[in-house]
C-alpha cells in the first residue's frame, strides 16, 4: 500500500468516525451534567483514532485539532465539565473544521485552526462566557471579552438545562438513534458487510437497466414464435432478470437517516439565531430510499425545515400569547406506504392564513382580485409554490436565499413525487411529500399519440375510461373553453395530449367516430383526464435523462428506451398540468359540494363473475388473499368441500349453493378469496376474476337484495351483486355464530350505539348488522345530527361508531366535539372509514378515537363493539393518544 | 461507421478534422471531439424542444440529444437522405448527436495555416467558427462546438 492508498483510506475511516459526531455532540450537549458516558467515550475514540492516524501521516493541523478536541472530551468525560451550549458550539465548530479538513486532506496542514484551538483552549481552561459559568468546573478568568462573538445565549430548550434540574431534557435526538449512532461508529461495520465504491453499483445498475432493456426485445422475439423450450427459457430469463434488477436497486437503498441527521443540527443553529425555541423529534430514520432519490431530496427537505423554524414557529413570546408552551414542536417522520416513501413535516407554529396568501397574490399582480376571490383556501394555498411568492413580510436570511417553494415542488415532481400543504392558522402546518421507491426503473403505462409513443409513470395513473363515441357528446362538456368530462357525478377536466405536446393529432385518431380513451392522472390535488390515440403496454421501464438542451421541456420528464429499441418520452403529468395553466373548473367544486360527500365515498370492489354475465363484488378490504387452485386439489369432507392449505383445512363456499345464481363456470383452474369470518379463514370458490375497482357505495339495496347479497351496483353497464361475506358465511354454518352473544352493560340495559354514517347504504348495513347482534342502534345522517343527538340524549349512549367523511361536521371534529366535553370523556369512539391511511389515523386518534376500523369489516367490528361494551375498566381509560 | 483514422503519424501542430457537409460548405470537428459518425436516423421528435434539436434517439442505450445544424446555423431544417449522418461528440457528460447533410474525409491541417473566417462565410454565425483552412478546391470551416451547442444557440 503506497502513502496515497494510506492517506485515501484514513479519510474513508475519518469520515466514517465524524458521520454522527454532531446528533452525538448534540445528545451530549442535551445530558448536561449527566451527559452519557459511553457516548461521550465514542466520540472521544473517534476523535483519538483521527489523531492518532494522523500523527503518523504527518497531518499535523489534524492531529492538534483533534488533540484539542481530545481534551474537552476527556473533561466532559471526566466530569469536570458540563457540556454547557457554548462548549458544544465550540466543539461542533472544532468538528466541522476537522471534516472540512478530512475533505481536502491534501491541503490540511495550511489550513488555519487556530481560532477553534483558542476556543477549544478556552474551554479547557475554564473561560466559558458568563451565564454558562455556573457549570464550568473552573472560576471564570475572563468574562465579557471571552465571549465569542457566534454564540449568543442560545435560547434553545438545551440551555435551560442546568447540573441542577436531575432529567435530561427529552431533545432534539431520540434514545433509540443515539444508542444506533453509537453502535455504527464504534468501529468498521460488521463482517457481514462491504464498502462499495458508488460507481461500481451505479454501472450495476445500468448494466441491469440494459440487461431489461434486451429481456425485453428478446421476449417480443420469444412471444411471437411457438417454440417451446425457447420459450420456457424466456420466462426463466425474464424473472430472473426482474430479480437481479431488484437485488442491485436494493443495494442502492440507503436509510432515510442520513439526511434526517443533519437536521438536529440545523434546527439548534437556526433557533439561536431567531432567539427560537424548538423541539425536532425525528421518526423513521431506518425507512430506506434509493441513494439517487436521498441526495436529491435533501435540499427541498432543508428548505421545509428551515422554513418550519423560520415561518412555522413563532417566538417564545408570541407562542405564551397564543397560550401555547413556549417551546415550538417541529416533527419529521417517514414512512412507506402504498409503495411509496412518505415523509411528513410538520410544526405546531402560526399555520399559514389562507386569506393573506390572497390578499398577497393580488397585490404582487399574480392573480386578478375575482380570481382571488373565487379561490378556495385549498387552492389559494397552493400559492405558496408559485414562483416569486414569499409569505414571510420581509425575506430573511435564514429562509429568503432565493429558493422559493416553487424550487422545493418542481424538484419534488422532479424525483416522481408530490407535496401538499395542510395547515391550520394558529395550531400548525403540516407538509407531506411522496416520494417513489427508485427513480432508475419505473411501471408505466405506455400510450399512442399522434402515431408516437409516450410512457406514463403508473404511481400518476388512477384509472383507465374508455368512452364510446356515442356517449361522447352526453359525457365530454365545453365549459368556456375547457373540455370536462363527468365521470361519476364529477367533472373532469380534459387534456388532449397532442394539444399538451404542441403536435398534430393523429387525422384518424380526430375522428369523432371513434371511442375516447381518457387517462385519469393526478399531480399533487390536481386530477385530470389525458386523452390519448390509443394504449399500449404496461411495462417496467428504465428511466434516462434527456439532454441539457431538453430543460425547457415541462411537459417531458425524462426518455426511456421502448422494446424495439426506439426511444419513447416519459410525460411529466404535473408539467403538463402546470403547461396547460389547468386549474380546476370554477363549476367543479360547486358540482362537488352539491354532491356532497356521499356520492364521494369509494369502495374498493374485486369484481368477478361466477357464470358468464353474472357479475359479483367483494369490498377489497375483506380480503386476506387470493390463492389459485386447481380443482384436483379440492376435498369433499362430509358434504363440505375443503382445501388442504398451509398445514391446515380452509373452509370453501360457492356462491351459488347460498345465493340465487347459475353454477359456476366449469374451469380446470380456480381462484379462492379468502376472508376471515366467525374467527377462522374461510374461502369463496371465484372460476373467474374481473377487476379490482374503486366504486361508488350508492348501492341498490332492494332489487336483488337476499341473505348473502346486501345489494346491487350498476358499473361500466354490468350489474354487479354485492357478495356479504359475513351473511354467506352464516348461511352456510349457522354453528359457527352461536359465541357471540350480548353482554349487557353494568345497568343492566342493553348497550346502545349512536352510528354516524352519511352513506345510506352503509348506515342501513351497519345498522341492521349491529341490530340483529342485539344492540340498539341510533342512525345519525351527519356528524352534526350524532352530536346534538348525543349532547341532548346525555347519558343514553354507550358507544359512538363513526364514519370519518361526513358533510357539516365530519368524524374528526364530532371527535374533539365529544371530547372536550368532560362527562363524554370516557365513552368509546370507533371510527369506520373505507380508506384508512396512517396519517388519517394518526390524526383521529390526536382527536381522541378509541380504535379504528374498515367499513365493512364486521368481523372485526362486532369483536371490538362487543369488547369496548362490556369493558368494566373503560370508565376509567379508553382514549388513547399518540 | 467511417474510419476516422489512418496509419500515417501526426507531426507536431497538426489538427486532424473530422469533414462533412452542411448544405454545400465543407465543416469539421477536431477528431479528439468525435466519437462516432454513424446513419442511425430512427429519431424521436421531442415537443417543445428549441427548434434545433431534431430530436433524440437511442445509441446503445443512452438517449441522446440530436442537434440539427442547419438551423443553429440560420438555414433550413435538414432534409433527411440516405447519406444524411450523425456527428456524435461528447460535449459536457453528454453525447450529442449533430445533423449533417454527408460525411466526407478527415482532413490534417497545421495549426498557423488556419486563418480567421472570411466575411462571406462569417456573418451572424461568426460565434460558431474556429477558423477556416484552405483546400485545394475548397474551404474547410472548422466548427466551435461548444459554441454551436450552448444552451443558447437558438438565440443566434
Amino acid at each position: 500500500m503506497n502513502d496515497e492508498q494510506i492517506i485515501a483510506e484514513f479519510v474513508v475511516e475519518s469520515r466514517e468516525h465524524l458521520a454522527g459526531i454532531e446528533n452525538q455532540l448534540l445528545a451530549i450537549e442535551a445530558g448536561g451534567a449527566q451527559a452519557d458516558l459511553d457516548l461521550v467515550n465514542t466520540v472521544f475514540r473517534a476523535v483519538h483514532s483521527i489523531k492518532g492516524a494522523a500523527g503518523f501521516l504527518g497531518l499535523n493541523s489534524i492531529g492538534h485539532l483533534a488533540h484539542a478536541l481530545e481534551n474537552v472530551l476527556n473533561l466532559i468525560r471526566n466530569r469536570q465539565l458540563t457540556p454547557s451550549s457554548a462548549a458544544t458550539d465550540a466543539l461542533l465548530h472544532a468538528a466541522d473544521k476537522l471534516r472540512g479538513m478530512i475533505e481536502d486532506v491534501d491541503h490540511s496542514n495550511s489550513i488555519d485552526v487556530t481560532g477553534q484551538l483558542e476556543e477549544l483552549q478556552r474551554i479547557t481552561a475554564g473561560e466559558l462566557p458568563p451565564g454558562d459559568a455556573a457549570t464550568s468546573p473552573a472560576p471564570p478568568v475572563e468574562t465579557a471579552a471571552a465571549v465569542p462573538a457566534e454564540t449568543p445565549p442560545c435560547p434553545v430548550n438545551v440551555d435551560l438545562q442546568t447540573p441542577a434540574s436531575p432529567e435530561p431534557p427529552e431533545l432534539l435526538v431520540p434514545e433509540k438513534d443515539r444508542e444506533s449512532d453509537r453502535q455504527t461508529s464504534r468501529g468498521p461495520a460488521a463482517d457481514s458487510s462491504i464498502r462499495v465504491n458508488v460507481g461500481v453499483l451505479d454501472r450495476l445498475m445500468n448494466l441491469a437497466g440494459e440487461l431489461v432493456l434486451a429481456r425485453n426485445q428478446l421476449l417480443q422475439v420469444v412471444n411471437a414464435t411457438e417454440h417451446r423450450t425457447l420459450s420456457n427459457v424466456g420466462s426463466r430469463l425474464n424473472q430472473v432478470t426482474s430479480e437481479l434488477q431488484e437485488t442491485i436497486m436494493q443495494t442502492r437503498l440507503q436509510t432515510i437517516g442520513t439526511v434526517f441527521n443533519r437536521f438536529p443540527r440545523i434546527v439548534r443553529d437556526l433557533t439561536s439565531a431567531l432567539h427560537k425555541e424548538c423541539q425536532l423529534t425525528i421518526d423513521g430514520q431506518e425507512v430506506e430510499v434509493d441513494k439517487s432519490i436521498l441526495q436529491a431530496i435533501s435540499d427541498p427537505l432543508t428548505h421545509l425545515v428551515r422554513n418550519a423554524v423560520d415561518h412555522g414557529i413563532e417566538s417564545p413570546e408570541a407562542r405564551l400569547k397564543a397560550r401555547k408552551p413556549p417551546v415550538g414542536k417541529i416533527e419529521l417522520r417517514a414512512f412507506h406506504q402504498a409503495g411509496k416513501v412518505n415523509i411528513v413535516v410538520s410544526d405546531d407554529g402560526k399555520g399559514i392564513d389562507a386569506a393573506r396568501l390572497r390578499e398577497k397574490a393580488v397585490a404582487r399582480g399574480i392573480l386578478h382580485p375575482d380570481q382571488a376571490h373565487a379561490m378556495s383556501d385549498r387552492e389559494a394555498l397552493q400559492l405558496v409554490f408559485r414562483p416569486g411568492f414569499s409569505t414571510a413580510d420581509r425575506v430573511t436570511e435564514v429562509s429568503g436565499r432565493g429558493v422559493g417553494m416553487d424550487v422545493v415542488k418542481t424538484n419534488i415532481e422532479r424525483l416522481g413525487g408530490t407535496v401538499s400543504i395542510d395547515t391550520q392558522p394558529g395550531v400548525g402546518t403540516t407538509f407531506h411529500v411522496k416520494l417513489p421507491l427508485t427513480l432508475a426503473i419505473i411501471p408505466s403505462l405506455i400510450v399512442r399519440c399522434a402515431g408516437r409513443r409516450y410512457a406514463i409513470p403508473q404511481t400518476s395513473i388512477r384509472e383507465l375510461v374508455r368512452v364510446k363515441a356515442s356517449e361522447a357528446a352526453s359525457r365530454i362538456e365545453r365549459i368556456k373553453r375547457a373540455q370536462v368530462f363527468r365521470l361519476r357525478g364529477t367533472l373532469l377536466p380534459l387534456v388532449e395530449l397532442s394539444t399538451a405536446l404542441g403536435i398534430s393529432a393523429d387525422p384518424a385518431a380526430a375522428n369523432a367516430a371513434r371511442a375516447i380513451n381518457i387517462i385519469v392522472v393526478e399531480a399533487g390535488h390536481l386530477r385530470y383526464g389525458l386523452v390519448v390515440d390509443g394504449l399500449c403496454d404496461s411495462e417496467e421501464i428504465v428511466v434516462k435523462p434527456l439532454g441539457r438542451h431538453m430543460k425547457g421541456c415541462a411537459c417531458l420528464a425524462a426518455a426511456t428506451i421502448l422494446g424495439d429499441g426506439n426511444v419513447a418520452l416519459i410525460l411529466d403529468i404535473s408539467g403538463i398540468a402546470t403547461h396547460c395553466q389547468l386549474a380546476m373548473p370554477e363549476e367543479e367544486a360547486s358540482a362537488a359540494a352539491a354532491l356532497g360527500n356521499a356520492s364521494e365515498e369509494k369502495q374498493s370492489l374485486l369484481m368477478f363473475s361466477n357464470a358468464p354475465n353474472e357479475f359479483f363484488g367483494i369490498p377489497m378490504e375483506l380480503v386476506a388473499r387470493i390463492e389459485r387452485v386447481i380443482v384436483e386439489q379440492i376435498d369433499s369432507v362430509g358434504g363440505q368441500q375443503v382445501l388442504q392449505y398451509r398445514g391446515g383445512t380452509l373452509p370453501l363456499l360457492s356462491l351459488e349453493e347460498h345465493v340465487h345464481c347459475r353454477p359456476r363456470a366449469e374451469k380446470s383452474k380456480l381462484y379462492v378469496v379468502v376472508f376471515a369470518a366467525a374467527r377462522r379463514e374461510v374461502g369463496v370458490l371465484v372460476p373467474e376474476l374481473l377487476d379490482i375497482r374503486a366504486v361508488p357505495t350508492q348501492v341498490d339495496t332492494d332489487t336483488f337484495r337476499e341473505p348473502g347479497i346486501i345489494g346491487s351496483l350498476v358499473y361500466d353497464k354490468m350489474t354487479v351483486r354485492l357478495v356479504d361475506l359475513h351473511e354467506l358465511t352464516r348461511k352456510a354454518h349457522p354453528d359457527w355464530f352461536n359465541s357471540q352473544t350480548v353482554v349487557p352493560t353494568a345497568e343492566g340495559n342493553v348497550p346502545r350505539i349512536l352510528l354516524a354514517e352519511d352513506s345510506d347504504f352503509f348506515r342501513k348495513q351497519l345498522v341492521g348488522f349491529l341490530e340483529s347482534e342485539g344492540y340498539e342502534v341510533e342512525g345519525c345522517e351527519d356528524g352534526a345530527i350524532a352530536w346534538e343527538t348525543l349532547r341532548d340524549a346525555a347519558d343514553r349512549f354507550d358507544l359512538v361508531v363513526t364514519d370519518i367523511e361526513m358533510p357539516n361536521m365530519n368524524g374528526i371534529e364530532l371527535t374533539r366535539r365529544i371530547r372536550q366535553e368532560p362527562r363524554f370523556e370516557s365513552l368509546p369512539i370507533i371510527a369506520v372509514s373505507s380508506l384508512a391511511g396512517e396519517e388519517d389515523i394518526r390524526l383521529g386518534r390526536q382527536a381522541g378515537i378509541s380504535e379504528y376500523h374498515v367499513k365493512l369489516d364486521r368481523e372485526q367490528l362486532l369483536a371490538t363493539v362487543s369488547r369496548l361494551t362490556r369493558n368494566p375498566a373503560r370508565k376509567a381509560k379508553n382514549r388513547s393518544h399518540v | 461507421m467511417t474510419s476516422l483514422h489512418d496509419h500515417t503519424p501526426v507531426s507536431a501542430g497538426e489538427t486532424e478534422y473530422a469533414s462533412f457537409y452542411v448544405a454545400d460548405a465543407l465543416m469539421g470537428v477536431s477528431i479528439g471531439q468525435v466519437e462516432e459518425i454513424n446513419h442511425n436516423l430512427e429519431l424521436t421528435p421531442v415537443p417543445h424542444a428549441p427548434a434545433w434539436v431534431r430530436g433524440v434517439m437511442n445509441l446503445r442505450g443512452a438517449v441522446v440529444t440530436v442537434v440539427d445544424l442547419r438551423v443553429v446555423l440560420g438555414l433550413e431544417p435538414t432534409v433527411i437522405t440516405r447519406k444524411t449522418c450523425n456527428v456524435v461528440v461528447r460535449s459536457g457528460s453528454e453525447q450529442i448527436a449533430i445533423l449533417a447533410d454527408r460525411v466526407a474525409d478527415v482532413v490534417r491541417a497545421p495549426a498557423r495555416e488556419i486563418e480567421m473566417p472570411p466575411a462571406n462565410v462569417a456573418g451572424n454565425e461568426e460565434r460558431f467558427f474556429r477558423g477556416v483552412y484552405k483546400l485545394d478546391r475548397e474551404l474547410l470551416v472548422i466548427l466551435d462546438i461548444d459554441a454551436v451547442l450552448a444552451n443558447d444557440a437558438a438565440l443566434a
